[in-house]
């Protein structure tokens, strides 16, 4: 992927493929709002993989993927690490052990909707700007 | 293999029979060879990522479209690189007395 | 994201929660029923939910934490254990010898304040949904 790949693209994909995965936990929250016991989860905060991924660096959290391992990946690409959840700390809890807050996984749902949004529109301009350069560049001689 | 990079590989008959002078090997080919490699690669990574999608596999639908995007670029990549090579071996050949 | 099993997490909370809504209902229907088939009054209902693994999600294209994403089911439908209301009713003819009438332990205001809950859950997971149509159609428009 080197002739085609930027660095932006590298890290919108990362916060693409990161927000989508921060959405299945969300969902897996509000799905289970009234289940007694469960606790909820989420990501660790992800200001850092940004950066690292347009830097070409590896993936801070994560652990390995099977599946991305198996693809048949040219050897100087760095291994794609899967994101993971934890349970996190500090939220009221309820007589039944739900501690699901209502106000929290909706302001995220919006939020995260919106990075989503935000970085596929910036991949679509990467996009854009790339084919241009293909095929536009040198069209004169 | 995809039957239509495939081909791409045969250069026509008049630039594959360099004319005297031009230098056989090269620049040239070496990066016409690595953006088919490229193309290539990238189809077939989209290929499979839109297959695990489309069978409930539990693919991300994002990433199989950007797979697909990427390998559409490659291959306009690879096309306007053979077309330049194509263009500068006639070019050149056109100027043999 | 993952567009069926994200579909069908999500769609086991809306389920989950309109089994919770109709067993509110029934409730509420039963409310003053002395007599049933099985003998004795109505004995108010109640639903357990419990976490399961959404069955579509592929383990290995998910990573190998199996706790990244949980459904919700109803696990059982029960019978509230706490005993029946006595009023005091002689002429009634489910009386027993002392005159005391055993009600359903249903309380209309307990009722509510669960239906309440189920609508609130149910509209969550429902703009659960629509944010995961959302970012699937944000994706596919990077085509064009």
């Amino acid at each position: 992927m080197s002739l085609i790949d930027t660095p932006l693209m590298r890290g919108l994909e990362r916060v693409m493929d990161l927000s989508a995965f921060r959405h299945q936990v969300i969902a897996s929250n509000l799905a289970n709002i009234d289940t007694p016991g469960y606790r909820t989860r989420d990501v660790r905060a992800f200001a850092g993989e940004i950066e690292q991924a347009m830097n070409g660096g590896q993936a801070m959290f994560g652990e390995p993927s099977l599946s991305q391992i198996s693809l048949s990946q040219p050897s100087h690409v760095q291994p794609w690490f899967a994101p993971v959840s934890h349970p996190i700390r500090g939220l009221l809890e309820r007589p039944d052990g739900n501690n699901v807050s209502v106000e929290r996984e909706s302001l995220l749902l919006a939020e995260n909707q919106l990075r989503f949004t935000v970085a596929a529109q910036f991949m679509k301009g990467e996009f854009h700007k790339l084919t241009s350069a293909i095929t536009l560049g040198g069209s004169s001689s | 293999m995809n039957p239509s990079i495939t081909a791409l590989r045969i250069l026509p008959a008049d630039v594959a029979t360099a004319p005297a002078g031009v230098p056989e090997e090269g620049k040239f080919f070496e990066t016409l060879q690595q953006t088919i490699n490229q193309a290539e690669g990238a189809q077939g990574d989209a290929a499979s990522q839109v297959a695990a999608l489309l069978d409930g596999k539990g693919a991300d639908v994002h990433s199989a479209i950007i797979a697909v995007e990427k390998a559409d670029l490659s291959f306009q990549l690879m096309m306007q690189v053979r077309n330049k090579i194509v263009q500068a071996y006639q070019q050149i050949s056109n100027m043999q007395f | 994201m993952n567009l069926f099993g994200m579909l069908e997490l999500s769609g086991s909370a809306l389920h989950a929660e309109r089994q919770r809504a109709e067993v509110v209902a029934s409730n509420m229907a039963n409310a003053q029923t002395t007599r049933t088939p099985a003998g004795g009054p109505y004995r108010r209902q109640l639903v357990v939910f419990q976490a399961q693994r959404v069955p579509r999600f592929s383990l290995a294209l998910a990573g190998l934490q199996r706790e990244n994403s949980s459904a919700v089911r109803v696990a059982a439908v029960v019978s509230d254990q706490r005993p029946s209301v006595l009023r005091f009713e002689p002429g009634h003819p489910d009386a027993d010898a002392k005159g005391y009438v055993a009600y359903p332990q249903v309380d209309p205001i307990e009722e509510m304040t669960d239906l309440l809950g189920a609508v609130r859950a149910y509209e969550l997971n429902a703009s659960a949904v629509q944010a995961t149509k959302n970012m699937i159609t944000q994706s596919l428009s990077l085509l064009q």
